[in-house]
């Protein structure tokens, strides 16, 4: 799917691509006034240029809607530039066409849809569409000369002209797009920055002075120290955590989907570089880890702790969520797995398959559990 | 004069957070020499006091506590600097630990655990949370795939064992029942991967310095 931008790109030399038919028209129009009377076949020319009127409006609703048709429609717009361009043997005399040189009927209103082909599939589509109607060129007047060859170049180098102003355009509005979104990034960041700051000149200052002073007081005011602890630690993890942006190809940074899951009992240890996998994986991976926590929360024991490691090793990713709870007696797992104790071990393996890595899971009693996860990444391990 | 007292100092910009700390270590016994709210303050304060351990914040206000622990740790063979800052600063985390600090940990900390982390410090020993050992990892990988892969420091595969079961919160003692190893050689595994990463700051900063002629004499 290609981005809203690209294709607004596009959207002058698609009007351009319209006009020029409709003046062509007009001159082919034009042409057959002058010759009228001298044709083969009058009434054909003029049914010829009433063609060419009816299918200038069709493409012309096409090419301006926002869909600009299919790319069927482009092949049979083609198709109809050719066949009219073939009826001009039945209504020119055969002087007409070898000796006088008198122009086909479309005359260069064909150019039109040589334009069409380069704007829609650039310089090899300008080059082929220009080189089919060249072919019908020759074809109709059965011969080769020099003005016929000169038509030749004229309609492929408007093809492969338009084509590369087409590839152009698509490359500047990306460009433009690249530089948009990395100044709304560099905004976001300073805005983050600013937040962070205040957050922590003052509120963390005063959790922290409170969790200090509270442990010191001991009691109740313990238990609320411990309260302004919690969220003291998940307060920093979310100020530090860089934004949940993603790129323009899709891929989005693993690292701060994690750091937000840190709490007073899970810690979360990432690489200082960015860890750039596809925008589903993350939110999958993220949704992973969240869940062996909360299955830590529940059944590791009330002390239990939780360490969660990402680590990028280029052509894979790997996750690791240990806890230090009680584990699980060995013989024990498989059954575990199927009741509730671990019925989130099925669900964390087949996530993990279908992003087309491996889980596996250790544990041991008193010894905690630890997952393994690994996602190849393909595409970076080519890079 | 065998059981030293060990001296402190605290950089940090906030008063009450400073103040707090100095409290907390001299409740334990440690003596803190001084407190400094400042990176140029805190280089030059240093000198004068040369204490055994400067618990550096890493945020203060418009300076970074980077230089300032490059600065330390260059001119004070006998200080050592643990960072001491808000969970999650990565990249100024690593270029401290590059800089020089020989450990991290974060303001979240218990006093309990800030006290035996002075200690360790003190004892030259380096501290390691989960945070920074995968920190430390992924600035190994990223130079291991980067452009100067042969002169860039690796890890052996036991430092990289070791590293990675400290980010995964195992103490050094669990570490050393798991892999069969004496506790003072995991400590000694975790210092290396620290040292190695300072060396080759040190390098690469010398590197530069000569590259862009900074090491010309002045009077020439």
């Amino acid at each position: 799917m290609k981005p809203p931008a690209r294709k607004d790109a596009l959207k002058p030399l698609w009007r351009a691509a319209v006009l020029l038919r409709v003046i062509t028209l007009v001159f082919a129009a034009g042409v057959v006034m002058t010759h009228d009377g001298e044709y083969a076949r009058t009434w054909l020319a003029w049914s010829t240029i009433g063609a060419m009127a009816l299918w200038t409006l069709v493409t012309s609703i096409h090419y301006l809607r926002p869909g600009r048709g299919s790319v069927w429609f482009t092949v049979v717009d083609l198709g109809v530039c050719c066949a009219l361009m073939t009826l001009s043997r039945m209504a020119l005399t055969h002087d007409q066409l070898a000796v006088d040189a008198v122009p086909l009927l479309p005359t260069v209103w064909v150019t039109s849809v040589v334009a069409v082909g380069a704007i829609r599939a650039r310089v090899v589509g300008g080059a082929v569409f220009g080189a089919v109607i060249s072919a019908f060129n020759y074809g109709v007047r059965g011969y080769v000369d020099t003005d016929l060859t000169r038509d030749m170049v004229l309609l492929i180098g408007v093809g492969i002209v338009v084509g590369m102003l087409s590839l152009n355009q698509v490359k500047a509005a990306e460009t433009a797009e690249r530089l948009a979104q990395a100044m709304r990034a560099e905004a976001a960041t300073a805005e983050r920055e600013r937040l962070a700051r205040t957050i922590h000149d003052s509120v963390l200052q005063v959790l922290a002075r409170v969790r200090k002073r509270g442990r010191e007081l001991g009691g109740e005011a313990a238990e609320l120290a411990e309260l302004a602890g919690r969220q003291e630690v998940a307060l920093r993890a979310l100020v530090a955590a860089a934004p949940l942006e993603s790129t323009a190809g899709g891929e989005a940074d693993l690292r701060p989907r994690l750091q937000v899951l840190t709490n007073d009992r899970h810690q979360v240890s990432v690489p200082a570089t960015a860890v750039m996998v596809p925008e589903a994986a993350a939110a999958e991976l993220a949704y992973l880890v969240r869940e062996a926590l909360e299955n830590v929360d529940r059944h590791a024991g009330p002390t239990a702790r939780a360490w969660v490691l990402l680590e990028d090793l280029g052509d894979e990713v790997v996750l690791s969520v240990r806890d230090d709870g009680v584990g699980i007696p060995a013989g024990r797992v498989a059954a575990a797995e199927t009741e509730g104790r671990l019925g989130i071990a099925r669900s964390i393996r087949g996530r993990v398959r279908e992003l087309g890595g491996t889980a596996t899971l250790e544990t041991a009693p008193d010894a905690g559990t630890e997952w393994e996860i690994r996602i190849p990444n393909a595409k970076r391990g080519t890079r | 004069m065998s059981e030293q007292v060990i001296s402190v100092m605290v950089v940090d910009d906030h008063p009450m957070w400073r103040d707090g700390v100095a409290r907390d270590l001299t409740e334990r016994g440690f003596d803190v020499r001084a407190t400094a709210a400042d990176a140029s303050s805190a280089v030059r304060i240093a000198h004068a006091v040369r204490p055994d351990v400067v618990l550096m914040d890493l945020n203060l206000g418009v300076e970074s506590g980077v230089d300032a622990t490059r600065a330390i740790t260059a001119a004070l063979t006998d200080t050592r600097v643990l960072v001491l800052s808000a969970s999650g600063e990565h990249s100024d985390v690593l270029e401290a630990v590059k800089a020089g600090a020989s450990g991290y940990l974060v303001k979240s900390a218990s006093a309990d655990e800030l006290v035996d982390a002075v200690g360790r410090t003190a004892a030259g020993d380096a501290v390691f949370t989960a945070g920074l050992a995968g920190l430390v990892l992924g600035e190994y990988r990223r130079m291991a795939a980067g452009p100067e892969e042969g002169s860039a420091p690796k890890l052996s595969e036991r430092e990289t064992e070791v590293l990675r079961l400290v980010a995964k919160g195992l103490t050094a003692r669990q570490i050393a029942d798991r892999l069969v190893l004496s506790h003072r050689t995991v400590e000694n595994h975790v210092q290396s991967t620290l040292r190695k990463l300072q060396l080759h700051n040190r390098v690469e900063l010398a590197r530069y310095a000569i590259e862009h002629g900074l090491d010309a004499d002045p009077e020439q």
